[in-house]
């Protein structure tokens, strides 16, 4: 009996210190997202204002002057640049990177071991490396200060990630393709009406990941983009100085907030949709 | 004994697409013809020039006084590889050419039909339907990967930089730059003490993420643990919010007004300066714990699914010995976990050798005395973003472009080549 007893003395302490760390952990993972949440509904705009962590007094009113306000910094034509950049780069991504996936695991060719080792070590430069090499091979053709010339540079290197795309098809099973075969169909007409509504989960990953890849990179626009008005929001936001750090964080929250939703909401549809990608009767 | 008619092969050999002109291939021989013609008119015009301007980078100086257009040197080393690129390119051609001659006289003997230029295209879509699809990204990410890399790795053994860009001439100095930086004493002090620093930088912040994402999961996973999707949420979303605001978010908080320093002056210390440039380990150990933050959750997923494939009788049989919590987590737990994330420790270690975004963010563009446009924090990649991008040093830049790919490739493609997503890709067809 008294073992029994003792042993439920250290159970009951086991559980408690164990949801202690919990507790502490998740503060500390959301106290930086809630602070950042509720400056964005100061009243006042300067860090300086703030009593401690949190706003003295809140209001919407950053979040109408991040969009009316637009002298000093153009929140609204941030955003259309980062939508227009972002938009385009993740249609010419997702194509090619399926493309691409697609051939490395359905085809064998000469050349496909001597592609995959190149991609291997291509990954292996610095990324910064090329982007340099990027910088100066635009401003010498002059495409620098263009916003085409982001969406280039996005959707060509998008192929190089292909892994994750190539493992998915690699579960589809070969009979599908080999009765699709039997009957006649040609290769490019298996690829669309076999392959494509088969591969609709990790399109759907795909493009939501080349669509934030964009969205969210501050390093090559920075580079890239001089003129003020072509900024993106990422390169914006990094201007705003701690006298307007309220509309900092409104402006943080306002392109964070689809991001995070878009992971909260994929976690789930893709756990459904690979398991989906069998053989079916 | 019929003799073979080796005529229209000559021709095709000599000129490309005559030989199939001469089988009737009309259309097929006109497009090889004209792909000849345009070849060798680039070749006449600008090719030759553009590969002997790659040789020498340019012979002429320009001055503006004076009203001469001199030479542009990095244009010139551009345009020579982008020559290179079309004879390779041209070679492939010529070498389908000669294959396609061959291939219609072996129909041809055989008394087989030869199908048409469209029946053929179409053929060429469903049985080459590989190369059709990846010729547009190959052309991709050769002319935005390959080109630029090959062009920085020529940088790294031009002068170019500093004092000497265009109009001034560029040249072709060896390896000049790897000396400077391993001998000259600014570049070579800099570059030991930022490769000790990024050493240190990358093993102990792989080493806090990689633990903090395995404890997390390991708590989570205990069966004591009700909503674990709940308590999952939190690192979720911290995985989930742009890095760069993260940072910004971080660097705000640190400052002089932000809320920890209120916090501190209200007790009625003075204001600390955690990311000012005399910060030295301050601003480190924030570097390490605001990586942990963002990195944390993402190591913590991969602990979770590989935990998830754990065999629980190992456990059980392990209690019955009478083996303590601790005994298991360290004989059973920790190998297991080990060994099936060795590839992705191996990848975040190169990730964190190279993490641009954590100092770039917290206290970019700071310059230290005793480093060559650097500072304390910085690692080789934000040294390298200095020097080319902020300062024109591009020769030196690629040099030190070139080590740190020399440094993570030896560390990684060991471990990528050896990964079971490399070798083992057919295990589920």
């Amino acid at each position: 009996m008294r073992k029994n007893k003792t042993f439920r003395i250290k159970n009951v302490m086991e559980v408690s210190v164990t949801y202690l760390i919990l507790i502490a952990v998740s503060i500390i993972f959301f106290f930086p997202i809630l602070w950042l949440v509720l400056a964005s509904f100061s009243k006042t705009g300067s860090i300086y204002d703030f009593k401690g962590f949190f706003p003295s007094a809140y209001s919407l009113d950053t979040f109408k002057k991040l969009f009316t306000d637009t002298a000093m910094y153009d929140y609204p034509s941030w955003l259309r640049n980062s939508l227009f950049v972002s938009a385009f780069s993740c249609l010419f991504s997702t194509t090619l990177v399926i493309l691409t996936a697609y051939v490395m695991s359905r085809f064998r060719f000469k050349m496909r071991k001597p592609i995959m080792t190149t991609t291997l070590v291509l990954s292996m430069f610095p990324s910064f490396m090329g982007m340099t090499a990027v910088y100066l091979i635009m401003v010498n053709f002059g495409l620098i200060n263009n916003l085409w010339s982001l969406v280039l540079i996005y959707s060509a290197g998008a192929p190089m990630g292909y892994l994750v795309q190539k493992g998915y098809f690699d579960t589809i099973s070969n009979s599908i393709y080999e009765a699709a075969k039997i009957d006649g169909a040609t290769n490019p007409v298996i690829f669309v009406r076999v392959t494509l509504p088969l591969s609709k989960p990790i399109l759907v990953y795909t493009a939501l990941t080349s669509f934030a890849w964009p969205w969210s990179d501050f390093i090559l626009p920075n580079m890239l983009l001089k003129n003020r008005d072509l900024w993106t929001v990422a390169v914006g936001l990094t201007h705003i100085g701690e006298t307007e750090f309220s509309r900092f964080a409104a402006g943080a929250i306002f392109i964070a907030v689809p991001i995070v939703t878009l992971y909260f909401a994929l976690s789930n549809f893709l756990v459904a949709g690979v398991s989906d990608g069998a053989v079916k009767g | 004994m019929k003799k073979r008619n080796n005529m229209p092969l000559i021709c095709s050999c000599i000129v490309m697409g005559s030989g199939q002109l001469i089988y009737k291939q009309w259309i097929k021989g006109l497009l090889y013809l004209a792909a000849f013609a345009l070849f060798l008119y680039f070749l006449i015009t600008v090719g030759i020039t553009d590969i002997t301007g790659f040789f020498t980078l340019g012979t002429v100086e320009g001055d503006a006084w004076l009203g001469i257009e001199g030479d542009d040197s990095i244009m010139m080393m551009l345009k020579g590889i982008l020559a290179f690129i079309m004879v390779a390119l041209f070679l492939l051609i010529y070498y389908s050419n000669i294959k396609d001659v061959l291939n219609i006289r072996k129909k041809l003997e055989s008394g087989r039909e030869i199908p048409s230029f469209v029946k053929s295209v179409a053929i060429f879509t469903d049985k080459k339907f590989y190369i059709v699809a990846l010729a547009l990204p190959v052309v991709g990410v050769l002319i935005f990967n390959v080109l630029p890399i090959i062009f920085m790795t020529l940088i790294a053994f031009t002068n170019y930089g500093g004092d000497i860009v265009p109009p001034k001439l560029v040249d072709w100095i060896g390896l000049d730059n790897f000396k400077k930086i391993f001998v000259l004493s600014d570049l070579k002090a800099t570059f030991f003490k930022i490769l000790g620093w990024n050493i240190l930088w990358a093993v102990a912040s792989t080493f806090i993420n990689y633990f903090g994402g395995l404890l997390l999961a390991l708590l989570l996973n205990k069966e004591c643990v009700k909503g674990k999707t709940f308590w999952r949420a939190f690192p979720i979303l911290a995985y989930a919010v742009p890095g760069f605001i993260t940072l910004l978010g971080f660097k705000f908080m640190f400052s002089y007004g932000g809320p920890i320093n209120y916090l501190i002056t209200r007790t009625g210390a003075n204001a600390v300066g955690f990311l000012d440039i005399d910060a030295g380990w301050k601003a480190r150990i924030i570097g390490l714990l605001v990586n942990a933050w963002i990195s944390v959750p993402t190591s913590m997923l991969l602990a979770t699914g590989i935990l998830s494939n754990m065999n629980a009788e190992l456990y059980e049989a392990a209690s019955i010995d009478g083996a303590t919590k601790w005994v298991q987590f360290i004989k059973l737990t920790l190998p297991f976990v080990v060994f099936s994330t060795t590839p992705t420790l191996i990848t975040s270690f190169v990730g964190n050798f190279n993490n641009f975004g954590v100092f770039y963010f917290l206290r970019g563009g700071l310059y230290l005395d005793g480093y060559f446009l650097a500072s304390d924090t910085d690692l080789l990649i934000n040294w390298l973003y200095n020097l080319s991008i902020d300062n024109n040093y591009y020769g030196i830049g690629a040099a030190i472009s070139l080590i740190i790919f020399f440094i993570t490739s030896v560390f990684s493609i060991g471990t990528y080549v050896n990964s079971s997503a490399f070798k083992k890709e057919d295990t589920y067809r």
